[in-house]
């Protein structure tokens, strides 16, 4: 959701469906598909595409930018823990402003009230 | 550069380093329902998680809940530890309300659960860092002495999640500061709010490993060498990966 509100605030529109590594090029995004992969080598178990994705990326984008995004994927693979060990919704207002392209990405697969 | 990453190979901002050794030393301390021995054991498990025959099989069935055994453990902890543990760290995605109920019914309160999953994560965040930087995973603190506090907050009831939480409203004088003043707290936020304590320092790195919670929507400037776009569409990406709706 944040993704879309900073392209509405910059007057770009994202390809929403690189989070689902659909997409081929950058969604978008400045360096999207190099972050894309090297966020999938992260949590994969090949190392020697990891090394490849991490090399990639500090290429094109530098080092501080290469420890920010390891950073990032990171923490949100331990948030998603969270929120998944606890059972918490998404909230209502979330909820709404994500409704359609939870529906056109099939994320609502997701939701932790349709697991037992 | 701080300490906690002195020997690393890429330079690691001085604030992001001292937030993972703040991290560290919270963990090797007692916490609100486990000593720091306990602490430092579940941090040590969720290293041994990923080795796991039984949560590799467990991963790649049908439902988890048909494959029966024994985790590949360490041997420090109880075996409902063990198992909150290792299928946290391994299969988030795939939780459900009937398996937390089952294993609250088995001799672990819910505040002890909340606090295992905060340690989960705390080791969690740090260690897929380390993995992304091709960094080894730093060695874990010495615990330190001491007895659990017991601290469990008068206003924690029963709300949206499968755990109780405590609203802004009825968080007393020990829970302040976990929760913004100036917007209501995002449901993350009151996850671990039965542990007041978690909430502050998982929420310490938070701040450091991904963004303030005042800077999360200021889309008018950049605060790392990654634009919010950037961050957004890694955290989207792993959410996705994770099979995490939230």
């Amino acid at each position: 959701m944040l993704l879309r509100a900073s392209g509405q605030t910059h007057n770009r529109t994202y390809q929403l469906v690189a989070v689902t590594g659909a997409v081929e090029g950058d969604g978008g995004v400045p360096y999207g598909r190099r972050l894309v992969m090297f966020a999938e080598a992260v949590l994969g178990e090949d190392d020697v595409a990891l090394a490849r994705a991490r090399d990639a990326l500090m290429a094109a984008m530098g080092p501080p930018a290469l420890v920010d995004a390891a950073g990032v994927v990171g923490l949100f693979n331990a948030i998603d823990r969270v929120a998944d060990a606890t059972g918490i919704p998404l909230e209502p207002e979330k909820a709404a402003a994500s409704a359609d392209f939870r529906a056109a990405l099939d994320l609502d697969r997701f939701a932790v009230v349709d697991r037992s | 550069m701080v300490e906690f990453y002195a020997s690393a190979f890429h330079p690691i901002r001085d604030d992001l380093s001292a937030a993972h050794a703040r991290a560290w030393t919270r963990i090797a301390r007692p916490g609100t329902w486990w000593d720091g021995n306990a602490r430092v054991a579940i941090a040590a498990e969720t290293r041994r998680a990923s080795g796991c025959a039984l949560c590799r099989r467990r991963k790649e069935a049908l439902s988890p809940l048909a494959i029966e055994g024994s985790h590949d453990s360490l041997g420090q902890l109880p075996e409902i530890v063990v198992e909150v543990v290792h299928r946290v760290r391994t299969d988030p995605g795939r939780l459900g309300e009937r398996w937390y109920r089952s294993v609250i019914a088995r001799d672990l309160t819910e505040e002890q659960y909340v606090e295992i999953v905060s340690v989960v994560a705390h080791t969690v965040a740090i260690d897929t860092m380390a993995r992304g930087l091709g960094l080894d995973a730093p060695p874990l603190p010495d615990p330190e002495p001491g007895l659990p506090s017991h601290y469990r907050p008068a206003g924690a009831k029963p709300g949206g999640a499968w755990v109780p939480w405590v609203e802004p409203a009825y968080a007393g004088a020990a829970e302040a500061g976990i929760y913004p003043n100036e917007r209501p707290p995002a449901n993350i936020m009151k996850a671990m709010s039965l542990v007041p304590e978690e909430v502050r320092s998982f929420f310490d790195l938070v701040t450091h490993q991904y963004l303030p919670g005042a800077v999360m929507r200021d889309f008018s400037r950049e605060y790392r060498a990654i634009s919010h776009a950037q961050i957004e569409l890694l955290a989207a990406r792993v959410s996705a990966l994770n099979r995490c709706l939230y």
